[in-house]
């Protein structure tokens, strides 16, 4: 049945810069479809782990019962387990009641204020069962002394706020607390093409209300002359050869030797291509000078730059790991069952039979 | 008040095929692929996938109703193939394609972590 036939694709991917719960990627050789499943998974179908329970002993907040439980549930717990870890609803171990240890794991918060300082009730206050899953902590290192626990309510002399928390693994579909992901986006990559001759053509002064145009810095005037000034990604276009920087070069002599064989002068640069939003107001402003085809811009199809951004419950790198586990994971369960393989089977000689074969 | 529990759009209920599949009965190798509990992010994948095989004449998937969670892929091949063979085959790549970005990434991020 299998041809030995593969329309598989090779993706490439390339980080631009990582910190704990940021990142940006550029994915590359690959289709929208897929960039926007990922994207997708990220957000609604990679697990965490979040409080899903409250029962509430004390509560004379002035916060009611259900609000605290509201603001419990959306406090970011850390979530390196949530991968292994079972769903309540398949966990054979507890019956459905989604409080044993393989599918759940208990807080506990008690506190009373007794002096005449209002007292702050943060994710600080609770207290894991397991410490493989806390509150996210967002303190500064650089401060050590700075309390930054999440606000869960503020009491005043004599109020007290006492309960037993369960947080269970979930996903984001099920409830935006299990949602790892702040913001999760991509852009597809300008491709810019500038018309030297057109541009040529240009007083200076044109050139620059042109440049003044575009409502975001994407070009910017020539640096040859004046002093360099190097962005995170440039792309040089000159006459009919083209030449793509690296990041982090700002070293000037190295451009300039790049340029020292190329038939040129006056050169536009193009700054910053991927500040460009797609608004094509430098396209309409060169029309509106009598320049049209000075410049064109094409989104390339194949060519993402992703930003991705956890609320702290895993890594942006695990974030975008997990989402590709959770899509193969996904992938597999939509595969024909045997069953319903062998019934079509005896449909189909059923069929040729019936059409005399 | 009478909303559907919000596990309705991810758990297949009991007694329910996650995929079935119907022929067409007018157009040979045509057919239709039930997916239970899918959506967008499944269907589009596999739809854009389905249009890299050139022995697919027709691919497409449709989410027919935002409260019925599930999808409907329509695959018309030529004598060639088969639309069960194409969806295998779309399923198979895939998969073959995102094992080969975890690689490309798990690289890249032991690359990154050395450099900086
Ligand atoms: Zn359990």
């Amino acid at each position: 049945m299998d041809g030995g036939m593969s329309y598989q694709r090779f993706p490439k991917v390339k980080i631009r810069e990582v910190k704990d719960d940021i990142m940006k990627f550029e994915l590359r050789e690959t289709d929208a479809s897929l960039a926007n499943a990922l994207r997708r998974v990220m957000i609604a179908e990679v697990p965490t782990i979040a409080i899903d329970l409250v029962e509430i002993e004390v509560n004379s907040s002035v916060l009611n019962d259900e609000f605290i439980a509201h603001r419990l549930g959306l406090i970011p717990l850390t979530s390196e387990r949530a991968m292994s870890m079972r769903f309540s609803r398949d966990c054979d171990a507890c019956d459905g009641d989604g409080q044993c240890e393989f599918c759940s794991v208990e807080f506990h918060l008690r506190a009373k204020c007794l002096t005449d300082q209002t007292l702050d009730v943060t994710s600080k206050d609770l207290y894991s069962s397991d410490h493989t899953v806390v509150p996210v902590d967002f303190s500064d290192p650089n401060e050590p002394g700075e309390q930054r626990g999440i606000i869960i309510v503020k009491l005043r002399r004599g109020q007290e706020l006492r309960l037993r928390a369960i947080a269970r693994k979930g996903i984001g579909k099920d409830h935006a607390k299990w949602s790892p992901a702040a913001t999760v986006t991509f852009m597809y990559e300008p491709m810019i093409r500038i018309n030297e001759d057109l541009m040529e053509s240009m007083s200076l002064e044109d050139k620059r209300s042109w440049i003044e145009s575009s409502p975001t810095k994407v070009f910017e005037m020539d640096p040859i002359t004046q002093q360099l000034k190097w962005h995170l990604k440039l792309e040089v276009q000159v006459v009919g050869s083209r030449l793509t920087g690296e990041e982090g070069r700002e070293d000037a002599s190295y451009w300039l030797s790049l340029f020292r064989d190329v038939p040129m002068l006056p050169v536009k640069v193009v700054a910053e291509p991927e500040s460009y939003t797609y608004d094509d107001e430098v396209i309409k402003k060169a029309e509106a000078m009598g320049k049209s085809g000075l410049v064109e811009i094409e989104a390339k199809e194949d060519s993402f730059i992703f930003t991705v951004e956890s609320t702290g419950a895993i890594k942006a790198t695990q974030l975008v790991l997990n989402a590709i586990e959770v899509l193969k994971q996904k992938l597999d369960a939509v595969r024909l069952s045997d069953d319903t393989v062998e019934a079509d089977d005896q449909f189909g000689e059923l069929g040729a039979h019936m059409r005399g074969g | 008040m009478n909303a559907p529990d919000r596990y309705e759009r991810f758990v297949v209920p009991e007694g329910t095929k996650k995929v079935s599949y119907e022929r067409d009965t007018k157009i040979i190798n045509a057919a239709s692929f039930t997916i239970e509990r899918e959506d967008h992010t499944v269907g589009n994948i596999l739809r854009m996938q389905l249009h890299r095989d050139p022995n697919v004449l027709f691919a497409g998937y449709k989410l027919p109703h935002p409260l019925q969670y599930k999808i409907i892929v329509r695959i018309h091949t030529t004598s060639q193939s088969s639309p069960m063979q194409a969806y295998n085959q779309a399923i198979n790549d895939l998969d073959k394609e995102l094992d080969h970005l975890k690689n490309a990434f798990e690289t890249e991020m032991a690359k990154h972590s050395r450099e900086y």
